[in-house]
């Protein structure tokens, strides 16, 4: 692998993790506020 | 393919990023960007199942703290959400075939447009105090951009995946579930934080999703991608001879309709649904009637975020099991297991036990999401990957169907028995054994699913198909 091949795989793994991120966080967050929710069932 | 034999007319303007050769992916696009950018409009336009969270302020907002004379009653706000629900079905099932031509990029932007759009003029709707503003704004434009953004990612994914179908629309329809949770909390705090500015905090906190959701989902426009043409994954080749559940030909949208396959998965998806929906809509009053005095209001209210977790989960959990042991299994498992436990929960309802009634419901629902997720498959392995998109939007009028007869089931009965003399304990019973019965008819349905006859094929893939065999 050269130098190029190595900056576009590395410049693809950035945008992997951003464009999963910008979507994992939200959902993360939703999915947390929820099963905060659903701890009352067993209170 | 004789779909692509037809040159593509040429466009000019700004628009011409949304068509679809120009949104056909280089040599280094990695398929994985997909998912996300398919999740990015599902979470956007799940937030649909928690519009309830505005069903009271926007029944106060001429009174403050209660209704006043002039204020729009639950029932008719109710409309919206109805009505957002019928143009979902209308619109995926009246534009899937433009979206199988123009591409995933312009539908997804169409979609953007509708449901951002529809924010918007429902929040003139609400400053004015003009109801159908509002109808018309999120009921019909935004529920327009439901129908197309659900469909719109479904496709593309299946060419992407051609290895994990399952998996990957599982992926996407997942975040149709996972976007009312990030909805609820989330309009709530907007129209806290608004509340000073305008009534209720209703109008500006629909300024702000509307514009947040657009910019969101336009993410998703920009990083979608369609494979080119010949494109498979690394060390995967498409099968030469169809399966025992499975074509290698394909069959248009219109000649989908036409089969007693499509009938028999419409109504498979139809009867699962009808199963969960309206246990999801009266999962609340139904687990403190079953157990009064043991389970209080905000108990309930964790059992309904534990049904949306389970719902949501086994979208991806089941779709992707699919994949490994094919979609009629996991319709059987879905149909058999959910008959069996709807027979089975009203005996723990009068046992007093809450754990097993919880676990049992956990479960239906999770299959109510995985029969959601596990359809596109479904229908890729009976009519092939070309079409899929546009037979998938026709058959989610099974959706609006069971969306109409799942809550008229479980009220209806329910009141019905009420009204007879029966304890409110005991009202559940006779409404789940109906349900079991209904998935008994689902399981004959998804039993007698056979490959689809070779004369429904497209000439050059019934060719082909004759070659393999």
């Amino acid at each position: 692998m050269n130098d190029t091949d190595e900056r576009i795989s590395g410049s693809l793994v950035l945008k992997l993790a951003a464009a999963w991120a910008l979507v994992g966080i939200p959902l993360a967050w939703g999915v947390w506020q929820v099963f905060l929710k659903s701890l009352d069932l067993f209170r | 393919m004789a779909a692509q034999s037809v040159p593509p007319v040429p466009r000019a303007g700004w628009l011409t990023f949304l068509d679809r050769e120009h949104s056909i992916a280089g040599p280094k696009y990695s398929r994985w960007l997909v998912p996300p950018a398919a999740l990015a409009i599902h979470l956007s336009i799940g937030q649909a199942y928690a519009f309830s969270v505005f069903n009271l302020p926007l029944s106060h907002l001429l009174g403050g703290r209660e209704s006043a004379p002039g204020d729009w009653q639950l029932s008719t706000i109710g409309w919206v959400f109805s009505a957002a629900i019928v143009f979902l079905g209308l619109s995926a099932a009246v534009f899937g075939a433009w979206l199988e031509r123009v591409g995933p990029r312009r539908a997804m932007f169409v979609s953007a447009l509708c449901f951002g759009g529809g924010f918007e003029l429902a929040a003139v709707g609400v400053s004015l105090h003009e109801f159908w503003l509002v109808l018309v704004g999120y009921g019909v434009i935004g529920g327009i951009g439901l129908g197309l953004g659900y469909i719109s990612p479904v496709s593309t994914l299946i060419k992407w995946f051609p290895d994990r179908p399952g998996m990957a629309t599982g992926m996407a329809i997942m975040g149709f579930g996972g976007g009312a949770m990030i909805a609820s909390p989330l309009s709530t705090a907007l129209m806290a934080r608004f509340k000073d500015v305008a009534p209720q905090g209703v109008a500006p906190a629909f300024v702000a999703m509307g514009l947040l959701y657009l910019a969101f989902m336009m993410f998703g426009v920009f990083t979608v991608r369609v494979p080119r043409e010949g494109w498979a994954p690394a060390g995967w080749t498409a099968p030469t001879r169809a399966g025992r559940m499975m074509t290698t030909g394909t069959v248009t949208a219109d000649r989908a309709i036409r089969t007693p396959q499509f009938w028999l998965l419409w109504a498979v998806l139809c009867l699962n649904v009808t199963a969960g929906i309206g246990v999801l809509g009266q999962a609340s009053p139904m687990i403190q009637e079953m157990f009064p005095g043991v389970i209080s209001a905000s108990a309930a209210a964790g059992f309904v975020g534990l049904l949306s977790l389970a719902n949501m989960g086994g979208r991806f959990a089941w779709s992707s099991l699919s994949d490994y042991v094919g979609r009629k299994t996991v319709y059987a498992t879905f149909f058999l297991l959910g008959a069996a436990l709807y027979a089975v929960i009203p005996a723990t309802g009068h046992a007093g036990n809450v754990v097993l009634f919880v676990a049992g419901y956990v479960i239906i629902l999770s299959m109510y999401g995985g029969g959601f997720a596990t359809i596109p498959a479904y229908l890729r392995d009976m009519f092939g990957t070309s079409q899929v998109g546009a037979i998938h939007g026709r058959l989610l009028t099974a959706w609006s169907t069971a969306g109409v007869l799942g809550p008229m089931l479980v009220n209806y009965i329910r009141e019905y028995e009420i009204a007879h003399g029966v304890a409110k304990a005991d009202a559940y019973t006779i409404t789940m054994h109906i349900m079991a019965g209904l998935l008994v008819i689902g399981f004959v349905c998804n039993l007698l699913v056979r490959p689809v006859d070779e004369r429904h094929l497209e000439l050059e893939s019934a060719a082909a198909s004759a070659a393999g065999a």
